[in-house]
């Protein structure tokens, strides 16, 4: 038995989560037991302008109904007749892919640092957590974009009484700024705690997450995105340098990289 | 009567015409995830070089209509890490293992060689000879007829098996040194690999990839292929492996009605990576509809206008 399959799955639920976001119900996935946090999945869009599979990071899943959830925002051409797929539309899904999030010890502090459209990855691991037991009030939730609209599942956040904190660069929502400023004020007040950093966004702020646990001695991980044509580990396309020398490919030596292995 | 789908080639018998193409699935393991090996004819390896290559910096691949660029720069483990640590895996799957071969001298190309030739799981190599040539000014040995000759009399000397020379489409005459790598004591002949092109990003008048050249491949190239198959078939004996574009089985069925007695399939295989079991089921059906035995009755059978 193959752990990885494609096949061609229907959308089941669709949302406009407004601002060019959408989120996407698919199903019946066959893999969905072998789904973790951090991982994704690679769509092939039926259309002739578009070549290659466009990678999305499973935002969700639903082992009873054999559902996976994807969250995306308009950002080139195939996301944009991505959008235009309605309910009853199939798509060709190949997955599970990618190395997912280690979870971290119940006793620890998490802090979830999503930037953009990185959140996806980062719903699922919280709400992976909170299924399986750890205690929604250690999970500090660092949600970063530029303008409110950026912010999009408010509700579904607070929901999984997590700590909320909002930031946008123009102060639209939440407090002002770069979630890193933050993220370090509230290092700083727990540094008696042990804790965890969990990251996915832009690469500035990836790279701004990753010193933070660089300086303080905080282990982590955060989820990389690369240009991926195949997406499996086959083209050597992906690939980041590491620190300790050589590469690995994104998509499936990543991409999830703990804090301090790549070279950002 | 299911139709078969074996065909022999140097000697070799494969269980049917579909192999992967060099760079195209790695050293195997990967797509061990998504069928068994043993669906394919032959494996075909990334390019191996005597030393370990990272390749380009990234960007180094890029979309287009209808195919891709890549510049992966030939980034593989070497020689010695190939045989220590991937050469165990291949050696397990029952399919026919063709390692690919780069180097930038004759010398390279024959170290390489001659330690592959100790390596029993080995069935075929294949010389990628669109590789520059560090002795000749960078010029690539697949664009000279006399450093093609050159370079497979060479690798003949150390490699006792069936040799493939895979051709440059990026040349004037594909016949011309087709027939140079004939003359060298080549045993196949594959082609083609990838043409030369770019693409430049309109915003950043930057090119997309970071070697601001790289090879076209994908959909886009197979008529090309197809009409250089076509005619090195008819200005040479040695059999043929056709590349370039092949996504279905109506593809495989023209490289081999263009004189090809097998295929490798490369980049349909980023897009849909159990490309070949599908293929290989369709043949089948194929071979029935038009009531043949063997899938060897298509290999040039061209019907050509006079
Ligand atoms: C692991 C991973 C997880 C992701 N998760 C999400 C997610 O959850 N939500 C979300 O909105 N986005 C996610 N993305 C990004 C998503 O894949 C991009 O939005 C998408 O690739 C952009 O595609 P587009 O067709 O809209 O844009 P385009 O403008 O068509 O693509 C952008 C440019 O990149 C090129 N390109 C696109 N795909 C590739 C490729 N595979 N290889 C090389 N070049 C390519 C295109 O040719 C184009 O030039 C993820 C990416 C990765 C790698
Ligand atoms: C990402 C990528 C890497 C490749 N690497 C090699 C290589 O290392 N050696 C080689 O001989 N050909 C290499 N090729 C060329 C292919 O083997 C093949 O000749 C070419 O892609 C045309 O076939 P296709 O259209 O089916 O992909 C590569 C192609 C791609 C797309
Ligand atoms: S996308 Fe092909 S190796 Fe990662």
């Amino acid at each position: 038995m193959t752990k990885i399959i494609s096949e061609d799955i229907f959308i089941v639920k669709k949302r406009n989560l407004k601002n060019d976001y959408y989120s996407l119900v698919l199903k019946p996935f066959s893999k969905i037991e072998n789904c973790q946090p951090g991982q994704f999945v690679h769509l092939r869009i039926p259309s002739a302008s578009i070549f290659f599979r466009r990678a999305f990071s499973l935002a969700d899943t639903n082992a009873e109904k054999g559902t996976i959830e994807i969250i995306f925002k308009v950002f080139g051409r195939g996301t944009r007749i991505l959008s235009s797929f309605r309910k009853s539309d199939y798509l060709n899904v190949l997955g599970p892919l990618g190395v997912p999030f280690k979870l971290p010890d119940k006793k620890e502090k998490v802090l979830i640092a999503a930037g953009g459209i990185g959140l996806p990855p980062l719903l699922y691991l919280v709400a992976e957590m909170v299924k399986k037991g750890y205690n929604p009030e250690t999970i500090e939730f660092f949600y970063g974009g530029k303008t409110a609209a950026d912010i999009i599942e408010r509700n579904r956040i607070k929901k999984m009484k997590v700590n909320f904190h909002p930031v946008t660069e123009d102060g639209s929502f939440g407090e002002k700024g770069l979630i890193t400023t933050p993220m370090e004020e509230m290092i700083l007040e727990n540094k008696a705690e042990k804790m965890k950093i969990y990251s996915c966004g832009p690469e500035g702020m990836l790279k701004a997450v990753n010193e933070l646990g660089l300086k303080y001695g905080i282990e982590g991980q955060i989820s990389l995105e690369a240009p991926m044509p195949c997406g499996i580990g086959l083209c050597l396309g992906c690939v980041v340098p590491l620190v300790k020398g050589g590469h690995a490919r994104v998509c499936c030596d990543g991409p999830v990289f703990d804090i301090g292995e790549v070279v950002l | 009567m299911t139709p078969d789908l074996k065909v022999v080639i140097a000697g070799v018998e494969f269980s049917n015409p579909l192999m992967t193409a060099s760079g195209c699935c790695g050293y195997g393991e990967e797509l061990s995830e998504i069928f068994p090996l043993s669906k394919l004819g032959g494996l075909v390896t990334k390019s191996i070089t005597l030393h370990p290559r990272l390749g380009h910096p990234t960007p180094r691949t890029a979309e287009t209509s209808c195919g891709m660029l890549n510049a992966i720069g030939l980034a593989n483990v070497g020689v010695d890490k190939f045989i220590a640590e991937k050469i165990p895996f291949l050696a397990r799957q029952k399919t026919k293992i063709i390692v690919n071969v780069a180097g930038s001298t004759i010398k390279e190309y024959v170290e390489v060689c001659a330690r592959l030739n100790d390596c029993e799981p080995i069935d075929m190599v294949e010389l990628n000879i669109s590789c520059p040539n560090v002795d000749e000014g960078g010029m690539e040995f697949g664009a000279d007829p006399k450093m093609t000759e050159k370079s497979i009399r060479a690798v003949k000397k150390v490699f006792q098996r069936p040799l493939i020379a895979k051709l440059s489409p990026n040349v004037t005459s594909i016949v011309e040194i087709a027939q140079a790598a004939e003359q060298g004591g080549a045993d196949v002949l594959s082609l083609i690999n990838s043409l030369v092109g770019t693409a430049i990003d309109i915003d950043t008048w930057q090119p997309r990839l970071t070697n601001n050249k790289g090879g076209l491949t994908g959909p886009a190239i197979k008529p090309i292929a197809l009409a250089m198959v076509d005619a090195v078939y008819s200005h040479c004996k040695l059999p043929i492996i056709g590349i370039g574009g092949i996504a279905s089985a109506a593809d495989v069925v023209e490289f081999m009605l263009c004189g090809a007695t097998a295929v490798e399939i490369g980049t349909a295989l980023f897009i849909q990576p159990d490309i070949p079991v599908k293929i290989a089921k369709d043949l089948k059906t194929y071979l029935k509809d038009k009531k043949l035995t063997s899938i060897t009755n298509l290999i040039g059978k061209v019907r050509k206008y006079k």
